[in-house]
């Protein structure tokens, strides 16, 4: 209300003041430029409204105190005209002044939204930066080292954990190769793993990572692979986590249990044959001994016969003795006969190469499996034929232990002959066997090892050939070897 | 050399052993007694004779190296060879270290059984002859008066008879009378035979028994 009246009463003050100021200077200027003025100042901070009232206003006053006749409304022809054009002009000018303040205060509006929407903005984007932040932040916090690397397995980010973990700084990690900077060890062939991880978008196994100060980590690793909105992959996210000691605790039972399966069965094994030689020898020293006593008997100055005949006796008995001992142990042995299971030897393999996993991946070495579909199982002890598989698989890994310049693999594969036997071959890469001893390394106490006892490969062919099987060795190509067995299906064994 | 005043004595569980090893024993004319136990040697009355003992060293019950251990521990010395089915290194040292003769593995020599034997056997002789002179000295120590005795404990530690007069509180005739007394009942031709007499008489003491101060 305050406001109207002041703007109306501006309307009115400026066109009084034109008024004056025109009056007071009549004889000097002409009358209209001032009026202009008041009227565009009434538009401009007054509106249309005080615009249009000032040109009524002076208009008046125009007619009223400078248009002739003087101090009268009436008119005469060319002052009418005048007034007609100046009311037109004045109007025209507080329209356009009205217009234009309208526009600026439009402008001004739009501006000040605009400012107030940029600050909202402003404040949104703090606020997501904020939390993109503490995400970064929570990555940092996690004990599982994060690492972000390109298509090129360049480094792009690398949190706190892997920092403390591998022991390279965020600036020294990103930017480099990340299987380079960790020395990755990989469980199979990286172009097979990237295969997998581009068909399925992800890939996790255990990995063997070189920290900064030389030493070896082993890693379960996952990798998800993010792609842009076109599909196509742009980074891969890994997450590792430290299982070293647990893989240390596993491999060490492990060890422990084989050990101790050994260890019994040598003991038992030696308990035996300690207790049999006792019993053997006892009556060995005793034939012995009474031998001589009879040749002394016999060998004096009067030989004493009834005496020199005792002796004899006595060593008839322990001779038989002796036998017995023998035959007793006989019997032992065959109450423990061969156990003769429907076995499916891909299982067994299987089982073999998880037990030998570990032991590969500490020697750098591929395992590969190649298994017939679809095999008949055979007829036979599965520890023992588990323990050929493993003896085969471990001397294939101790022959490439040296090797360095190509590619350490060993492939285990599985089928049927021509003939219908199953057989598995064990081929590796390693040093190969000299031709002179193809035939001789099954022979019992023969070793090329420096612990070694020379009973494995002897052993594996004695189980095979009560299985009703053949084991050999052939060269492999371009290097190694092949120990390879045959062993009858169940079907035509068990009609046999 | 005379075999027939000796014994050997053998243990072990096994019968065929025991009886082959007399019979060779036996067939060079020495006597042969065997038991099946250590236990039963221990409570056996044996003659007292030159000796030696075989011993098993495995066995059931008390071992030949606990039966070795117990006769040392009750003051009998009689010679011990080891025999055993498998002897190992550690077992022999300890058998030896305690005194063994010989450690033999079956099947052995005869010989060097035969061997072991003779040598263990004249071990115990000597042991024997000695014990017995030792035996004889004492006896002799023995039947001196207490004035005697102390005159002989004078004597061998190098006091002149004045001394011991003084030190007794008697004549130096009187020493003189005493220490000719000495002389006769040890069989001691000089001064230097007492005192190596005084010395054996001293450890036969010892090793008998415990207890009794020293008078010498």
């Amino acid at each position: 209300m305050l406001r109207t009246l002041w703007r109306y009463g501006l309307a009115v003050l400026t066109v009084a003041v034109a008024l004056v100021i025109t009056k007071s200077l009549e004889e000097y200027t002409d009358i209209t430029p001032l009026f202009y003025a008041a009227i565009v100042i009434s538009a401009w901070f007054g509106g249309m409204g005080p615009g249009l009232l000032a040109v009524v206003l002076a208009a008046v006053s125009i007619d009223y105190y400078l248009v002739p006749p003087l101090y009268s409304l009436g008119l005469g022809p060319k002052p009418i005209t005048f007034l007609v054009v100046f009311g037109v002009l004045a109007v025209l000018t507080s329209w356009m002044s009205a217009k234009r303040r309208q526009a600026e205060e439009g402008l001004r509006q739009a501006r000040d939204e605009l400012e107030t929407r940029v600050q909202e903005r402003t404040t949104e984007l703090q606020h997501a930066n904020e939390i993109l932040r503490e995400r970064a932040n929570l990555l940092d916090l996690t004990h599982d080292t994060v690492i972000v690397r390109d298509m090129n397995n360049v480094i792009t980010f690398w949190n706190r954990g892997a920092e403390e973990r591998y022991g390279w700084t965020r600036d020294e990690a990103i930017g480099q190769v990340s299987h380079k900077i960790n020395q990755t060890a990989f469980p199979a062939p990286l172009a097979e793993i990237t295969a997998e991880l581009t068909r399925t978008g992800r890939w996790e196994g255990e990995l063997l990572h070189t920290r900064r100060d030389g030493s070896v980590v082993t890693v379960a690793s996952r990798w998800a692979l993010q792609r842009d909105e076109q599909g196509k992959p742009v980074a891969v996210l890994e997450t590792n986590n430290d299982i070293t000691e647990r893989k240390r605790a596993e491999e060490a039972l492990q060890k422990v249990q084989t050990e101790l399966a050994h260890v019994s069965r040598v003991m038992t094994l030696g308990e035996l044959t300690a207790s049999i030689a006792h019993e053997v020898n006892q009556p060995l020293a005793a034939i012995v001994t009474n031998s001589n006593a009879c040749l002394r008997w016999l060998g004096g100055a009067t030989p004493n016969l009834v005496e020199a005949r005792q002796a004899v006796e006595r060593i008839i008995k322990d001779g038989y003795r002796a036998s017995e001992v023998i035959s007793r142990v006989r019997t032992l042995v065959k109450k423990t006969p061969p156990r003769h299971d429907l076995v499916d030897l891909n299982d067994v393999i299987i089982e073999v190469l998880a037990l030998a996993q570990s032991q590969a991946r500490r020697n750098h070495v591929f395992l590969k499996r190649e298994l017939a579909d679809g095999l008949p199982p055979v007829l036979g002890d599965r520890v023992q034929l588990q323990q050929v598989i493993l003896n085969l698989i471990v001397n294939g890994l101790e022959a490439m232990a040296k090797v360095t310049e190509s590619a350490r693999e060993l492939t285990v594969s599985s089928g049927k002959d021509e003939t219908g036997n199953l057989f598995v071959a064990v081929r590796d890469s390693g040093e190969g066997i000299d031709e002179a001893n193809l035939e001789r390394v099954f022979d019992a106490f023969f070793t090329t090892k420096p612990e070694g006892m020379g009973m494995g490969l002897a052993i594996c062919r004695t189980i095979i050939e009560s299985h009703g099987g053949r084991l050999w060795v052939t060269a492999n190509s371009p290097r190694g070897a092949v120990f390879q067995f045959t062993l009858p299906q169940a079907s035509t064994r068990a009609a046999v | 050399m005379n075999n027939v005043e000796a014994i050997v004595f053998v243990i072990d569980d096994d019968e065929s052993v025991r009886e082959a090893l007399k019979s060779l024993i036996r067939s060079v004319g020495l006597r042969a007694e065997t038991f099946a136990s250590a236990r039963e040697f221990l409570e056996s009355t044996r003659p007292d004779l030159p000796a030696c003992l075989i011993l098993d060293v495995r066995m059931p019950g008390l071992s030949g190296l606990d039966l070795q251990r117990d006769l040392v521990g009750a003051n009998i010395h009689i010679p011990i060879i080891f025999i055993t089915g498998h002897g190992d290194i550690p077992m022999s040292v300890r058998a030896m270290k305690a005194g063994a003769v010989e450690f033999l593995t079956k099947p052995f020599r005869d010989q060097d059984l035969l061997d072991a034997i003779q040598q263990a056997l004249e071990r115990d002789r000597l042991v024997r002859s000695q014990q017995a002179d030792n035996a004889e000295l004492l006896n002799r120590y023995r039947s001196l008066t207490p004035r005697e005795t102390e005159v002989f404990g004078l004597v061998v530690k190098g006091m002149l008879n004045k001394q011991i007069a003084l030190q007794l509180g008697t004549s130096e005739i009187t020493v003189k009378l005493h220490r000719r007394q000495v002389m006769e009942k040890m069989h001691a031709d000089s001064l230097a035979d007492l005192v190596r007499m005084a010395e054996r008489v001293l450890t036969t003491k010892g090793t008998r028994s415990t207890k009794g101060t020293q008078e010498i």
